[in-house]
């Protein structure tokens, strides 16, 4: 998986990995906009570039076997990658393939990946990910997952 | 559109706060949803079944190579059992892919013979075209997922072959340590 530096357009390898106890007191709300630590009994990781310490994005989320599927609980980039400024672009679809991928490894063909974001950025990940809508919760399932593999990993 | 509507769309990617205020709208959300997915996946195509097997064990076979499992099961006839069922409604239709009696196949698979060089080369080939046009898939896959099995199981069974082994090692030209 890589991310794209905007202003060069230089793609960079990351790396996506549990967060460690270690990491709780970088992973601060002024920069990642939630309180990371409420979600330490769930499943938590950090995105980086390889070679480098520095966290771009986290994603928390719960699996929910008995409905073969994984709901995004928390998504988050750092906050110099939020908005047309950005530094480096394809953080969020990485985390949200990365959870796609563990969902195909649990559930084949099964695999759902939900979240319910609020009403008004709901269109942008309908827009970007090629979700499904039910309700209020938006899910991406074999079809969408595997295009986002196709556009997002290459691992 | 508004401009904080703006504002709102282009930091949508700062992040989703998802999580379920309750319990219980956790599950009227599940089942919703539920309902939605069978739906759809009463659509699913045989090949759109297929992939997502393939692609879950891709998945399964590089987790696998990525840690040291010392388990005594037969992780690489276990992938591969699942690769060619996946595939194939009768296993001898593999066999003759690959230009090898069935007989050799089910002793493989069986573990009563052990895969030869040709059978891998054989079988790499095989994924190589099966995958293409479903994701990335490493020639050296299967390569790893046997090998990284005998180095598991050699590794964690020396207590038994270790003594036996061992009588026959004798080092004697030895370097003194500094």
């Amino acid at each position: 998986m890589i991310v794209i530096d905007t202003t060069s357009g230089k793609s960079h390898q990351v790396k996506i990995e549990p967060v460690e106890s270690g990491d709780y007191k970088n992973i601060t709300k002024r920069r990642y906009f939630f309180d990371w630590a409420e979600e330490k009994e769930w499943e938590i990781y950090k995105l980086r570039i390889i070679d480098s310490s520095d966290i771009l994005g986290l994603v928390s989320f719960e699996r929910i076997p008995t409905e073969w599927r994984i709901h995004i609980r928390l998504l988050s980039v750092s906050k110099e990658n939020r908005g047309s400024d950005k530094k480096y672009k394809h953080i969020a679809g990485n985390l949200i393939t990365f959870v796609s991928k563990i969902a195909i490894k649990e559930y084949a063909e099964l695999a759902c990946v939900s979240l319910k974001p609020k009403e008004i950025i709901a269109q942008h990940y309908i827009d970007k990910y090629g979700m499904n809508i039910t309700g209020m919760t938006l899910s991406v399932e074999i079809i969408e997952i595997m295009n986002l593999i196709n556009t997002y990993d290459h691992d | 559109m508004t401009k904080k509507k703006n504002k709102v769309l282009e930091d949508a990617e700062y992040g989703v706060d998802s999580r379920y205020t309750s319990k219980r709208d956790k599950e009227v959300d599940g089942k919703a949803l539920m309902e939605a997915r069978l739906k759809r996946m009463h659509n699913l195509s045989k090949d759109q079944i297929a992939r997502a097997k393939l692609l879950q064990l891709k998945f399964k076979m590089e987790e696998y190579i990525s840690k040291p499992v010392y388990q005594d099961n037969n992780f690489f006839t276990e992938f591969l059992t699942t690769y060619i069922d996946t595939i194939y409604s009768k296993r001898s239709n593999f066999a003759k892919d690959i230009d090898i009696t069935p007989i050799l196949l089910s002793k493989v698979i069986n573990n009563h013979r052990e895969p030869r060089d040709e059978f891998m080369m054989r079988l790499m080939i095989h994924s190589e075209k099966t995958y293409k046009n479903i994701c990335e898939f490493h020639k050296k896959t299967w390569f790893q997922v046997y090998y990284h099995e005998k180095i598991c199981d050699t590794m964690s069974s020396q207590d038994e072959w270790r003594p036996k082994v061992e009588k026959h090692v004798n080092v004697s030209k030895l370097i003194k340590a500094e």
